[in-house]
């Protein structure tokens, strides 16, 4: 019984891992809350779907096709719809927010409610670790989500985009007068942290069949990842994942998996109640640091 | 210049004025409203709007309904009441069959709720409008309760499809068929965390304990759950034969494929709605093969035992395409299609489309149709069995390579013996 905990906990953590990264890059780059992060998830599901069944398009080049498209959509809803409330903080969350419940419904209204939706894993079969058996889709996500994870990292630090990027997050007006142009910057987050939605997307949707209310789902996730771990930190997000990832699975064996998606929601309650800016948050509310 | 387009504008209108004569021989029949308020966003209510439109046609190229010495044609009026949406107040959905009701003035409403709590909620308002309503979709036993509290008041409610009792009693007799069969004594149950599947679940699992089995362990999970690694897992260490999933949430797809590569050896044998029409196969790219699930009336399955599903089956693929064929819901197009048939004999036999006339009439309904056998209890309640003859039925299948429902229960709908899938032998 340990080693299924142990083995579906890092699998469940990577899956909550892989899903928020979109959302924190978007945040912890440009200090947007994409809440159209939900619905960017699973259009990407649908365009893979579309492309592969419909156009007949092989899922290895569908794959790079549906990110590709998903970041050229974060790149609009920046210029089309968040450039007019830049800054305006509970605007830009209204405004993401009405487009993604706009993708999940126009998706709901144009029928995609079927159990149809199904894209194919990486590779098929599975194997046994410490007696516990586990397909290779879930061993292919833990390990391209610590990659993507350690990617992130080392973009948001080492490059010199992506200490433009925080640069523009941290203060936005010197990032200005160093001539770091904040439009493109914004955008250019968008449209990455879109690509890794896409990204978590194709690698997790595989497990299941696509379901829109999926979207909805998958931002509670990443709410509960994001705020637990601290909104710009990239170890929060992996220490946060871990959390959740094993809260989840220990719920479910030794209490009553009925109560495994509370984790989620009573951890936002819990770190907004005590420690609003998260675990390794870096810009403290003002009741803290006093 | 002016004088021109005044003379332009007069022979307009007098060539206008001076058209042809109405025929004022031609008598307009007026159609009989078929009214369907239901949750059209989803497969069950899309499938069942679509089974009442083949129904439809069919009757109105045989000439439509005769009623007060003329024949009629039906037409549907429908209305997406939006019910199965996340959230949506009940209240909505109760003001769009309203909406339906006031403004297309249906004689009849048929398929109608989708969810329990809509159904014993727009009973009342069935009652004030008094509108014949057959319902095939919503299942809660509370149903009959209700008639019966003010049977003058919501005795114009009729339902053909399967309820939750007579899915516990089905899933039981599945058991028990597997008991003598396999000589399986093992269990364990994964549901969905929602009143419908707990109360299934629970139902089968009393049955159960009263009958020899060991309940190994018994899960419930929330709509959206993504991984049951800790229930397959519990399963596999306590020598579970036989594993019962009642759901009908997508993400139940993840329990198919999680049980094949966490390599647990009991047979799966229950109710999954995403494994259920004949495209599932292509979806779960075969893993589904040795799943033992229920469609809860016949039709979307066709069984031979009963030609009138077969025929349905078939006809549905002609009118509406192989593709939609495939995705058939199993719950709600047979007795959606029979529905209105029931409906048009009730209405000839009663020689009206008074309300009262239609419900004393088809209390007195007896006919066989692609469900098998349609006759209502005192509670208008369409009584289900085994026997085709005698009673509505649903049927278990299991899937085989490479893509194939054999029907395996009832005894007089089965094609083959439940078969031991690979990973067990």
């Amino acid at each position: 019984m340990g080693a299924s905990v142990v083995i579906y906990g890092l699998a469940n953590s990577a899956i909550l891992m892989l899903a928020a990264l979109g959302f924190s890059l978007i945040f912890g780059l440009s200090g947007v809350a994409n809440l159209a992060h939900g619905g960017i998830y699973l259009l990407s599901g649908f365009v893979a779907w579309i492309l592969v069944n419909k156009l007949g398009l092989p899922f290895l080049l569908a794959f790079p096709v549906t990110v590709a498209i998903s970041g050229i959509l974060g790149w609009l809803i920046y210029w089309v719809v968040l450039r007019r409330v830049r800054g305006m903080h509970l605007s830009e969350v209204i405004a993401t927010f009405a487009v993604g419940v706009i993708i999940l419904e126009l998706f709901r209204y144009l029928g995609f409610v079927t159990f149809e939706f199904n894209i194919p894993v990486i590779m098929r079969g599975g194997t046994e670790i410490l007696g516990v058996g586990i397909d290779y889709q879930r061993l292919i996500i833990i390990g391209l989500g610590i990659l993507l994870a350690l990617l992130l990292w080392f973009f948001a630090h080492y490059t010199k985009i992506g200490m433009a990027l925080r640069g523009m997050a941290q203060d936005e007006y010197t990032a200005l007068s160093l001539g770091i142009d904040s439009d493109w910057a914004a955008a250019l987050s968008m449209a990455l942290g879109s690509a890794m939605a896409a990204l978590a997307a194709l690698l997790i949707l595989p497990l299941g069949i696509i379901s829109i209310n999926m979207g909805y789902e998958v931002l509670i996730w990443v709410l509960a990842v994001t705020v637990l771990g601290g909104m710009e930190s990239t170890i929060g997000l992996i220490v946060a994942s871990l959390l959740l990832g094993f809260a989840k699975t220990v719920t479910g064996t030794y209490f009553d998996p009925k109560y495994m998606e509370v984790v989620y929601l009573l951890s936002l309650v819990l770190v907004l109640a005590v420690k609003p800016s998260g675990l390794f948050g870096k810009f403290k509310e003002l009741e803290e640091r006093v | 210049m002016v004088v021109f387009v005044l003379v332009l504008a007069v022979a307009i209108i007098l060539t206008g004025c001076g058209g042809q004569k109405k025929d004022t021989t031609v008598v307009e029949v007026k159609p009989i409203i078929l009214g369907v308020p239901t949750a059209l966003g989803t497969i069950e209510g899309a499938d069942s709007l679509r089974a009442v439109e083949l129904a439809v046609k069919e009757i109105n190229a045989n000439g439509g309904v005769t009623v007060g010495g003329e024949k009629r044609p039906l037409k549907i009026e429908s209305i997406d009441t939006r019910e199965s949406e996340p959230g949506l107040p009940v209240h909505d959905a109760l003001a769009a069959i309203e909406r339906l009701i006031t403004d297309k003035k249906p004689h009849a409403l048929v398929v109608s709720s989708f969810r329990s709590e809509v159904l014993l909620s727009s009973m009342d308002l069935i009652g004030q409008y008094k509108v014949p309503n057959i319902i095939t979709i919503a299942m809660t036993t509370e149903f009959e309760k209700k008639l019966q509290t003010d049977y003058d008041k919501y005795k114009y409610n009729f339902r053909m499809g399967l309820t939750s009792g007579y899915l516990v009693q089905y899933l039981s007799n599945i058991m028990e068929h597997i008991g003598d069969e396999l000589g399986f004594k093992k269990v364990y149950i994964i549901n969905q965390d929602v009143l419908w599947a707990e109360g299934t679940a629970g139902g089968v699992a009393k049955w159960f304990e009263a009958n020899g089995w060991e309940v190994v362990g018994k899960d419930s999970y929330p709509t959206g759950a993504s991984d049951f690694s800790s229930s397959l897992t519990k399963a596999r260490q306590g020598g579970a034969q036989v594993i019962m999933p009642v759901f009908d949430m997508p993400q139940a797809g993840i329990l198919l494929k999680q049980a094949k590569s966490m390599r647990v050896p009991a047979l799966m044998a229950g109710f999954i709605s995403p494994a259920a029409s004949a495209s599932a196969w292509n979806t779960f790219d075969g893993e589904v093969e040795g799943l033992v699930n229920f469609i809860f009336e016949i039709g979307p399955i066709p069984v031979k035992a009963v030609p009138q599903s077969v025929s349905f089956f078939e006809n549905y693929g002609k009118e509406f395409g192989a593709d939609r064929q495939s995705k058939l819901s199993g719950h709600g197009p047979g007795p959606s299609y029979d529905a209105v048939y029931v409906l048009v004999d009730a209405i000839e036999r009663a020689n009206s489309l008074d309300a009262d006339a239609i419900v004393d009439a088809l209390k007195k309904t007896d006919t066989k149709g692609v469900i098998g056998r349609i006759k209502f209890n005192e509670n208008h309640q369409v009584i289900y069995g085994f026997d085709p003859a005698e009673t509505a039925i649903g049927a278990a299948f299991q899937w085989r390579a490479p893509g194939v429902r054999i029907p395996v229960f009832p005894g007089i709908a089965a094609e083959s013996k439940i078969e031991l899938p690979d990973y067990m032998k």
